[in-house]
């Protein structure tokens, strides 16, 4: 078909609204915020104080905190990367099988993350809770007493643990709903030809199922990597980075110095962060590509 | 052509409900009060509403209270409506001198002075409950000396003890402990019984960071406590590492209740008024906390236990405390003159003692203090011993380090000697930064 | 055969066992939320009982008072409703447009859209502020939706191009030559046919909206229009240790939420299946 100039224009109109919002709403602030982070302002001061790099330099060099806080998402994200989308997976092939219950099984892995982070953070502050909580009643009552006022989110050993817990609860089932989707694009001819082959179920999976889902993994590793990473809600309801700071994360800590009126310096730290997830993600991306390519 | 029409139709249609919502905002705004203040005093809203109501009989004034919580979700919103030129007539910047005096410079905060000075008003409030945001002539932040905030109470925060307890494993609830040796020793026999000793809110960083503060006192008296501010002492001084020692044999004395250095103080509060915990390190606004959670609860107040002289306490121990919650009026305001004309009303001894009544706080208006219940009278008997008001600050990414480590010590991840040491590393890179 | 069979039993069977127990832990919490909203404080913390021994419904009339529900629920309301029907419309006339059309710049465009995608800066909260002063969009509702609707449209956009790519483009030449205009084929054949993948949008930008508190709260001044997040926040610092009735609470905050999504939850794994996973 022939497209006329004009033809291009009425049909750039469809994107219009979108365009406007997208360069006024996201991409605007973040170049404000590549501005602001090479300024020092508290955002009540007339005026900012130009600094150049310095607080880039002194978030690189000089604030240990700042990256144990990377670390700690970053164990938070490992362990939702393996556990959590192993689980996910799993529930995926078990709910694919054509069992009963399906819709059932399938609208409740969802519930979790319907609900919201500080409503999620606060129930669970209180089912882990020393004095008060289901946990610790429960071990109680079958037998376990050495937990009783044990506080989870107070010990070194179980606080990151325990939160990490709760963020894998709350978003596997977002690996399972799009796994499970994934799943069903796979044409069921293949399985009927496999079996037909002789091919036994690991060998199904291995050979049909598990290569055909690997660009879905690569989705779902990156929407983990950034869920996880950006982990906020959960850790602000539950413990606010407590204790001595052990499940503080990047985003607990520049939300941190905003509050304390370090604007420049929070933004500074927020494009650090940002770069790294940018990193993480490609990064990602790459090695399933490498992977996808060495399987064939 | 007929798509284009339809997509221009569209559009149309966007800026017209788009202006339909501006349009509402217009209305609303004609039924707004006279005087607008934000406040995060969830608790004496219904008071503060009461006496607004009470305003607008007698002057025809209308005063509105909105409350923001938690403490930090309002602190941030008026740090942004204050970058945004949009802050309300009355508020609080909930900050540090430091950061007091970016708003005073910035122009969003009255200077009361002149107002103060009539009538009498500024000698009606207890001295304390002033200091902390007067500042003195030739202070570092270049703000011009004066008064700026009303404060409607006073406060200091002290160890809260249960009778019944005490009595229970032997202890006398008469005579709580007065030293420090003592209180381990109470805390201990405590434990024994079963019973948690000692309950706060440590995991809110400033509860934590004000118990360490009595000891500072304690140590170094005012000249010390400047001088390590001044970066003249360092943090691992002998007697910083002894504060911090003092959280260790807490902790390895077990005194503290389970899960303290998460705990947010309204769980501490909780764990004491359900009787959990034994002593808890609290302001006087417990007093009107533990009354609506246990109002038969039988507990005394005592000061934070004194260091002994053997353990090198040389200075009287003080307490955090003096002004409570301070009200500032906006510079920018156009109702300016009302909003201080309402909060002189309100600091007067009437509304004074029905907020003390309603709230079971300390009134700042001392005329209107005389009629307290005993626990808050102890409280307002030690207001003269809240820590002296002092012309520098500990930058606060220095003031987290310690309550971070503090928190550290107890959770015995860092010994004292490390904690310390930690402290003086983010001091030592603090003013490398500064430069 | 009759091993085969047997076989397939037990396999069922641990497979629904597996699933139940998952199953249980996702529903103990919200399970624990709505029993101790109907519990008294005393039944919570001295008698730990699964089902609350008096049923306590006025907690929720409490709750419902005390926080100023009411009004900001109407809010809210407000928001999700129109955020989202603006989210789905302005992103489908993209996703159409990026799918199907041909116009200047398109791939630029697209990929600068998927980009802030995998760009989350977090820090862009205090340019969004300032943006929104300077362009005196504070403490109005427009300025909140106008954040909201931008927020929800890159992943949108994402899911419905994948989801466009795949009709089939017989339908609507067909159409074209019986003088549809393209808008009309747009809103008469591939938005119809996007329904799994939209519902799907539905429920995602359902989600923040209705769970987003920070940015309104700064955003906003004025009591009137903010959203029942503020609510339960304000709720939250008076009644934190008022067990019961915080629960309540959150039971009320929560349960539009997941009305939104039982109704919606049939097409999700369609619409995910059919967008992002080809896009």
């Amino acid at each position: 078909m022939k497209i006329t100039p004009k033809e291009k224009l009425s049909n750039f109109c469809f994107i219009v609204p979108a365009l406007v919002l997208f360069l006024v709403f996201s991409l605007y602030p973040i170049l404000r915020t590549f501005q602001l982070s090479v300024f020092q302002w508290n955002g009540i001061d007339k005026d900012m104080i130009f600094v150049g790099l310095a607080q880039y330099k002194h978030i690189l060099f000089n604030n240990p905190a700042f990256w144990k806080s990377m670390w700690n998402a970053g164990y938070v994200t490992i362990l939702s990367l393996t556990l959590q989308n192993g689980l996910a997976l799993l529930l995926a092939l078990l709910v694919s099988r054509n069992i009963r219950g399906e819709n059932v099984y399938r609208t409740i892995f969802f519930l979790p993350p319907v609900l919201s982070g500080v409503v999620v953070g606060l129930i669970w502050k209180f089912v882990f809770d020393g004095n008060f909580g289901v946990l610790n009643h429960f071990l109680g009552n079958i037998g376990l007493s050495q937990f009783q006022d044990f506080a989870w989110l107070s010990e070194i050993k179980t606080a990151l643990s325990s939160v990490a817990v709760v963020h894998m609860w709350k978003g596997f089932g977002y690996g399972f709903i799009i796994l499970l989707a994934g799943l069903q694009t796979i044409p069921i001819e293949l399985y009927e030809a496999a079996e037909v082959d002789g091919a036994d179920a690991w060998q199904q999976f291995k050979n049909i199922t598990f290569p055909l889902l690997i660009p879905i993994f690569t989705i779902v590793s990156i929407l983990t990597i950034l869920g996880s990473m950006q982990i906020f809600d959960l850790i602000y309801s539950m413990t606010r980075g407590g204790p001595a700071g052990h499940t503080h994360v990047p985003i607990t800590k520049i939300y941190e110095y905003m509050s304390n009126g370090e604007f420049g310096y929070s933004t500074a730290m927020a494009v650090i962060f940002g770069g790294v997830l940018l990193v993480v993600s490609f990064a990602q991306i790459y090695a399933s590509k490498r992977f996808n390519y060495n399987n064939k | 052509m007929s798509k284009l029409k339809m997509l221009v139709l569209m559009q149309v249609f966007f800026a017209f409900t788009f202006v339909l919502f501006t349009g509402c905002n217009k209305e609303s705004k004609q039924s707004k009060a006279d005087v607008v203040i934000w406040h995060w005093m969830t608790d004496r809203q219904e008071a503060f509403e009461s006496l607004a109501q009470q305003y607008y009989k007698e002057t025809g004034v209308k005063v509105s209270f909105e409350t923001y919580a938690p403490t930090d979700v309002y602190k941030n919103k008026i740090s942004a409506a204050a970058t945004a030129d949009l802050l309300p007539d009355v508020f609080n910047p909930i900050a540090d001198k430091k950061e007091t005096a970016s708003y005073i410079n910035a122009g969003f905060i009255a200077n009361l002075t002149e107002e103060m000075e009539k009538d009498g008003w500024k000698d009606s409030f207890f001295t304390k409950a002033l200091t902390q945001n007067t500042f003195e002539a030739g202070n570092e932040w270049g703000v011009n000396p004066g008064i700026y905030a009303v404060p409607l109470d006073v406060n200091s925060l002290m160890v809260y003890y249960n009778k019944d307890l005490f009595s229970q494993v032997g202890l006398d609830p008469e005579n709580p402990p007065k030293t420090w040796p003592e209180f381990i020793e109470a805390g201990k026999v405590l434990r024994a019984a079963n019973i948690q000793p000692f309950t706060s809110g440590f995991g809110e960083g400033w509860l934590i960071g004000a118990f360490a503060q009595s000891y500072q006192w304690n140590l170094f008296g005012k000249d010390g406590v400047l001088d390590a501010i001044e970066g003249k002492i360092p943090y691992t001084d002998a007697r910083w590492v002894k504060i911090f020692e003092l959280f260790a044999e807490m902790r390895d004395n077990k005194l503290f209740a389970s899960g303290i250095v998460t705990m947010v103080n309204k769980d501490a509060e909780r764990s004491f008024a359900t009787g959990k915990a034994a002593m808890a390190f609290n302001g006087s606004w417990g007093v009107n906390v533990y009354h609506s959670m246990a109002p038969n609860l039988n507990y005394g107040v005592m000061p934070p236990p004194a260091l002994t002289e053997e353990q090198g306490a040389k200075y009287p121990l003080l307490m955090f405390g003096g002004e409570g919650s301070s009200l500032f009026v906006n510079d920018k305001s156009p109702n300016k003159q009302k909003a201080i004309d309402f909060l002189k009303w309100m600091t007067q001894i009437d509304p004074q003692v029905y907020l003390a009544k309603e709230t079971l706080n300390i009134p700042s208006n001392k005329n209107a203090a005389g009629d307290l219940p005993p626990v808050l009278k102890v409280f307002s008997e030690n207001i003269v011993n809240t820590f002296e008001s002092l012309p520098k600050i500990e930058s606060w990414q220095v003031t987290n380090f310690i309550n971070i480590n503090l928190q550290s010590v107890i959770i015995g991840e860092r010994t004292p000697a490390q904690a310390a040491k930690e402290v003086q590393g983010e001091k030592e890179r603090q003013a490398k930064a500064d430069k | 055969m009759n091993i085969y069979k047997t076989k397939k039993t037990i396999v069922d069977t641990v497979t629904h066992i597996i699933l139940i127990a998952v199953s249980a832990t996702c529903l103990f919490p919200v399970f624990w939320m709505l029993s101790s909203s109907l519990k008294t404080q005393d039944q919570i913390f001295s008698k730990m009982t699964l089902l609350p021994e008096t049923w306590n419904w006025s907690n929720y009339v409490t709750a419902f008072i005390k926080a100023d529900f009411g009004q900001y629920f109407l809010n809210s309301v407000f928001y999700t409703v129109v955020g989202v029907f603006f989210v789905v419309f302005i992103s489908s006339l993209a996703a159409y447009a990026f799918a199907r059309l041909d116009f200047f710049g398109k791939n630029i465009f697209f990929y600068m859209l998927i980009a802030t995608l995998l760009i989350p800066i977090p820090g862009v909260f205090v340019p969004l502020y300032l943006l929104l002063k300077s362009l005196g969009l504070l403490d109005s509702r427009l300025g909140l939706l106008l954040c909201y609707i931008s927020n929800g449209l890159a992943f949108a956009i994402f899911l419905l191009k994948g989801f466009f790519d795949d009709l089939p483009k017989e339908i609507e030449e067909a159409a074209l030559i019986d003088g549809c205009s393209r808008f009309g084929i747009y809103w008469r054949i591939a938005l119809p046919l996007a329904k799994p993948a939209l519902a799907t949008i539905v429920i995602m930008n359902s989600l923040t909206i209705w769970n987003e508190f920070l940015l309104a709260l700064v955003v906003l001044q004025d009591k009137a229009k903010m959203p029942i997040q503020r609510g339960l926040m304000v709720f939250q610092g008076t009644f934190i240790t008022d067990y019961p009735l915080l629960m309540a609470g959150l039971t009320i905050a929560t349960i539009p939420i997941v009305i939104v999504y039982l109704l919606m939850q049939k097409h999700i794994v369609k619409g995910i299946a059919a967008g992002a996973l080809k896009g």
